[in-house]
């Protein structure tokens, strides 16, 4: 599905990213853990080709095609699709008319297991809650039909009922049509609703331990900080 | 254009082609207005030779829609036109002027008088979409009696090289209006003119102006509140530019002769942020797609909203 080769990624001169690794296949839940300016959003950045995310080294292929100079829009007609941890507001824009112009398919958003419905006539961002803004990413990216998701810090601003609820559409709706998934967390809060199959630790733009038992890493992480990690004591961890 | 079967006037050129009334509606050509009905000559500037007389006189359920084109080479049109709604009478009106093909090179020069009697409600619409050739100058006047309420939008989605647009409101006692001007300009000269005049206690207006500049166009706006008596105004100015060879300014003025009054306004000129684009790339748009939705949604914001609804502006258009 998507191969990242030793990835380096520099914005305005400074190095953040520095030779990444990492390969996610067709319907695998992979997460991305790591502290505050690691390099997790970085990544999901660079990944979707945001401009000022320069690539120095490294490839990334997309479902066997290189990818890493491709213009955003390419990416995201390819089936990459990314949650905003912060998006920005669009005054004028509301929500249904960027669906309307966006969708590959249609579904009724009042079946829904969330009460955010009324946000569809509002413009883009403009006074969202933080469960109206997840709500609104996960509904463009539903409609945008993908074959890869990256949910850039998407338990930050939600409460654990929220949480509980939007997670269960994204199960429903992404994972059980075998949607391959990037959980870039810090918190991993959203890892005890979609548990990952492979978890990750990233530490200053590297990734330091690669596992397929996620609850090993997070309980070291939430016992010991992620100053742990820097030396892996995991011998199955590799990277 | 909307389907001319719809319309209840159409004038092509300088020939009216379409005059129909309803039940509690009266229109004539407003030359005809002039002359039978004296009255009226206390609101024509002067004698008019074109144009449309309104008078709606009880309430009606559906819009009345009036259209001005011009679809013959340098045809000259004058029109003057006045619409009076009578007391306690809610009405809406959907105004068109526009020219039909590319390279007429026509001149539109629109007078339009309207008057609010006492507690009587107007929604007005009124569109404009020209040709780079054409030479258009629009002026509106508003009276609103006492209690009166106005509502108007005023949309020009495609601009000629020169455009005038003059709009001037009379507020009487508690009487309100709210106001909105939405220009999009490629290749275009624009001068926008707005002023109210709060002349009655208790009298509100909100006047917004939404421009845009794109490919070597010049806005200037100017808008004036005016408060004589214990009124409340709000300007609101805001202009996108979309390249580095256009301009926007925008002259608010705020005249206060009443301690009792409060008069505001906002303004801000700026450009589409990379970080919107960047996000709306990423749902698959092209960046002139993004462009594209964002003007839409900036203009409709002033334009297109009432009531929640947004209003099919694509039949006019």
């Amino acid at each position: 599905m998507i191969k990242i080769e030793n990835l380096s990624v520099k914005i305005h001169e400074q190095n953040i990213l520095k030779g990444v690794n990492l390969e996610i296949r067709e319907g695998e839940i992979h997460a991305l853990l790591g502290p505050n300016a690691s390099g997790k959003s970085t990544l999901a950045y660079a990944i979707m080709g945001f401009p000022e995310y320069e690539v120095t080294s490294g490839k990334i292929w997309f479902e066997g095609k290189d990818i890493t100079n491709l213009p955003i829009e390419e990416r995201a007609k390819l089936g990459i699709a990314l949650a905003f941890q912060n998006p920005p507001s669009i005054k004028g824009v509301t929500l249904s008319a960027l669906l309307k112009t966006i969708s590959k398919q249609t579904f009724n958003v009042k079946d829904l297991p969330v009460s955010f419905s009324e946000i569809l006539e509002r413009e883009i961002n403009v006074g969202y809650s933080g469960g109206e803004r997840k709500f609104s990413e996960l509904l463009q990216i539903i409609n945008l039909k993908p074959s890869f998701v990256i949910f850039d810090e998407f338990d930050a601003g939600l409460d654990i009922i929220n949480l509980e609820k939007l997670t269960s559409v994204i199960q429903d709706k992404l994972i059980c049509n075998d949607v391959s998934i990037l959980l870039v967390t810090h918190r991993g809060n959203i890892l005890n609703f979609l548990e990952p199959d492979i978890a990750h630790v990233m530490l200053d733009g590297k990734i330091v331990c690669v596992s397929n038992d996620w609850r090993k890493i997070w309980k070291t992480i939430v016992r010991y900080g992620y100053e742990k990690c820097k030396k892996c004591e995991f011998p199955s961890s590799k990277q | 254009m909307k389907s001319a079967k719809n319309v209840n006037f159409l004038q092509v050129n300088n020939e009216i082609r379409r005059l129909l009334a309803g039940e509690g509606v009266i229109m004539l050509p407003s030359s005809q207005a002039y002359r039978k009905l004296k009255w009226t000559r206390d609101h024509f500037e002067t004698k008019p030779e074109e144009g449309y007389f309104i008078w709606v006189k009880k309430q009606i359920s559906h819009p009345l829609t009036t259209c001005i084109a011009i679809s013959s080479p340098k045809i000259s049109q004058n029109p003057r036109n006045l619409i009076v709604i009578e007391k306690d009478v809610k009405t809406e009106v959907h105004s068109i002027c526009n020219t039909m093909k590319k390279n007429l090179y026509g001149s539109h020069i629109g007078h339009t008088k309207v008057i609010l009697k006492e507690q009587s409600t107007l929604q007005m619409r009124h569109f404009h979409k020209w040709e780079k050739g054409d030479t258009v100058s629009s002026s509106l006047q508003f009276h609103l009696e006492e209690g009166a309420k106005l509502s108007h939008v005023y949309k020009c989605s495609a601009v000629p090289e020169k455009l005038k647009t003059e709009l001037n409101s009379f507020l009487d006692s508690s009487s309100s209006a709210n106001i909105e001007t939405a220009v999009l300009a490629k290749k275009g000269n624009i001068n926008i003119y707005d002023s109210t005049f709060l002349n009655g206690e208790g009298s509100s207006a909100t006047m917004r102006v939404r421009m845009v500049a794109d490919q070597d166009s010049k806005i200037t706006s100017h808008s004036k509140m005016t408060a004589n008596n214990a009124g409340i105004g709000h300007l609101d100015c805001m202009g996108l530019l979309l390249s580095e060879n256009s301009s926007i300014s925008t002259v608010p003025e705020l005249i206060n002769r009443n301690k009792n009054a409060t008069l505001t306004h906002e303004a801000s000129i700026g450009r589409i942020s990379q970080d919107v684009l960047n996000y709306l790339r990423s749902r698959g748009l092209t960046e002139d797609e993004a462009i594209d939705l964002i003007v839409t949604g900036f203009l409709r914001e002033a334009a297109f909203y009432y009531k929640g609804h947004v209003l099919p502006s694509k039949i006019y258009m």
